[in-house]
């Protein structure tokens, strides 16, 4: 509770030092929101949930599984606000709003990784979407952002609206809304129709958050529209938000009806996987593109929640973490080496090789990465998941096909990231040459997402224990 | 005249075709605020399914969960017809149609 309390003020604080602060100091209160919640992260470190700890009457909990995602989120958070101040000049007004809303969708993500309850669920999946709302349509002087900000919010309140609907026959037909207590029972319930309809709309719900097919249709236009530093917290905060509160339903709460649905999401994470990856490929906008790539992603992710099983939930866990660093690095590259240009079209990477070789090979080991090539970290990530899926293979032979798909979607892949890397060194058309100069706390950030790149590839035991420990949590 | 009572499946079956209506409203129509009006509708379908399978299985939880749902329905709207007027003050239209900048 008190870190969410703890990103909460910060919140506020930021908004109140904006009022005595001078138009020209504004920017810097970014740097000062990502300590704090940099301070924050670092005090998660002396909590402890070896025990679950509940608040609210059971409706929030505190255990392995939330205090990883929370520390996740933090992290995530950090990058983003250094990422918004470098990207602040290209914010007309209200950049001390922007730096709140980030705060304030990171409180509504460490919520949701504590919900244990449909009410704490839907409020903090809420918070979330609100948040974004306002965060994709920033640039309000573009046309784009402002597109980007009403498709979110139409499919949004759409998916919403399945959300509630759902818990409403939960509700109905369990009499509670309590996730402990619905496990108890949900045997019983789990015979009934209507309760069944409920749990569909609510995966239906959550399935738009992580933009897995049939409801994926916003993320491309949303990513490419987008401010930046909004589009890179979507990507890895929002998506792990609907990942967690997927594992606290599928996997903690209703394991039963989970198994009894593999067929349903192993094709769900089959076509996610293919449609993602082959609309990938005529993509020339980058973040269009890296929209896309996060449908792939969202595929592979879901081949973890298909297998149902401990070491699915712990390769979830693990392919996030590496996905954070490298999203976010593929994302502060565009922030910064697209500043002059308008538009992000894949072509104006041209001679980044010359201009700035580390945003070139941040931008370079992300793709690398994002392809899943050793030694990097969504290598071992996708390693995890196949292998989760495979070891399902035995008692379900439709889960062989769904490795065979991720392999071809991984394949298929290769072809647009390495289109990214070969516009960076081979590419002659350069129309500018002016080396690029970055921020140190820029510096500082993306070295930081280069080095947890290759550290979760290469020395995967410490995090793998760490994931292990946290899915002990759930009841698989 | 002999009138049958009221009971719980007459609720939840006016809030389906709520729900439906709602959704129908969404795919059919291509006004911003139309489609946020029949959004607001499907909210409260599941709102007045709350209460009716509140009332019926003598607990208070949905009716608490109702409050929850207008007061983040109240905000959703907020943000999002301040949305709908920014784009119609940029464009100067309300219609899905027109919402064609971005594509492959």
């Amino acid at each position: 509770m008190i870190l969410e309390i703890a990103v909460l003020v910060s919140g506020l604080g930021v908004l109140l030092i904006d009022l005595w602060t001078p138009a020209d100091g504004k920017r810097a209160l970014g740097y000062g929101a990502a300590a704090a919640v940099a301070l924050i992260l670092a005090y998660s470190f002396k909590l402890d949930a070896t025990a679950a700890q509940f608040a609210f009457g059971q409706s929030y909990v505190l255990d392995g599984l939330a205090l990883f995602f929370k520390r996740f989120f933090l992290l995530a958070a950090v990058v983003v606000l250094v990422m918004s101040v470098d990207f602040a000049d290209r914010i007309q007004t209200g950049i001390s709003e922007f730096y709140a809303l980030v705060l304030f969708a990171l409180a509504g993500m460490m919520f949701a990784a504590s919900a244990n309850d449909f009410t704490l669920l839907f409020v903090s999946l809420e918070l979330i979407t609100i948040t974004f709302y306002v965060l994709n349509s920033f640039q309000r002087n573009q046309q784009r952002s402002l597109e980007a900000g009403v498709k979110y919010l139409i499919l949004g309140a759409l998916s919403s609206a399945f959300l509630v609907y759902g818990i409403a026959l939960v509700y109905g037909t369990s009499g509670t809304f309590q996730f402990s207590e619905l496990a108890g029972n949900i045997t019983a319930v789990s015979q009934k129709p209507i309760f069944l309809l409920g749990m569909i709309l609510i995966v239906a719900g959550l399935g738009f958050k992580i933009a897995a097919f049939p409801f994926q249709m916003w993320a491309p236009d949303v990513y490419q529209g987008s401010p930046a530093p909004a589009t890179a917290f979507l990507a890895v905060g929002s998506k792990a938000a609907g990942f967690v509160l997927l594992l606290r339903l599928l996997f903690g709460v209703a394991p039963e009806i989970a198994r009894h649905w593999k067929p349903l999401l192993i094709g769900i994470s089959a076509v996610t996987i293919l449609y993602g990856n082959l609309c990938a490929i005529p993509q020339r906008n980058l973040k269009r593109l890296l929209g896309y790539s996060s449908i792939a992603n969202a595929g592979y992710l879901l081949l973890g929640i298909a297998a149902v099983s401990a070491s699915g939930a712990a390769a979830i866990l693990y392919y996030l973490s590496g996905y954070l660093f490298t999203t976010l690095a593929g994302f502060m590259v565009i922030a910064v080496a697209l500043r002059q240009v308008e538009g992000e079209d894949v072509t104006a990477l041209a001679g980044l090789g010359r201009r700035s070789p580390l945003l070139a090979a941040a931008m370079t080991l992300a793709m690398v990465s994002l392809a899943g090539v050793p030694p990097l970290a969504g290598f071992f990530g996708k390693f995890l998941l196949l292998k989760a899926a495979v070891q399902q293979g035995a008692t379900q032979p439709a889960f062989y096909w769904l490795v065979a798909v991720a392999i071809f979607g991984v394949v298929v892949s290769f072809y647009y990231y390495f289109g990214v890397i070969r516009a960076i060194y081979w590419s002659n058309d350069a129309s500018q040459a002016a080396p690029i100069s970055i921020a140190l706390p820029m510096r500082v950030a993306l070295w930081f997402c280069i080095a947890g790149m290759f550290y979760l590839g290469l020395f995967p035991d410490a995090v793998l224990g760490f994931v292990e420990q946290a899915v002990k949590s759930l009841r698989v | 005249m002999h009138l049958t009572p009221v009971g719980l499946e007459h609720y939840l079956m006016v809030s389906a075709v709520l729900f439906c209506l709602g959704a129908l409203g969404v795919i059919m129509r291509r006004n911003l605020i139309v489609m946020y009006m029949s959004l607001e509708l499907m909210l409260n379908a599941a709102n007045l399914a709350l209460v009716a399978f509140s009332r019926f299985n003598n607990s208070l939880n949905g009716q608490v969960m109702v409050f929850f749902i207008i007061t983040v329905a109240a905000a959703e709207v907020a943000v999002g017809l301040a949305l709908i007027v920014a784009l119609y003050r940029k464009r100067q239209t309300a219609h899905v149609e027109d919402l064609t900048s971005m594509k492959l």
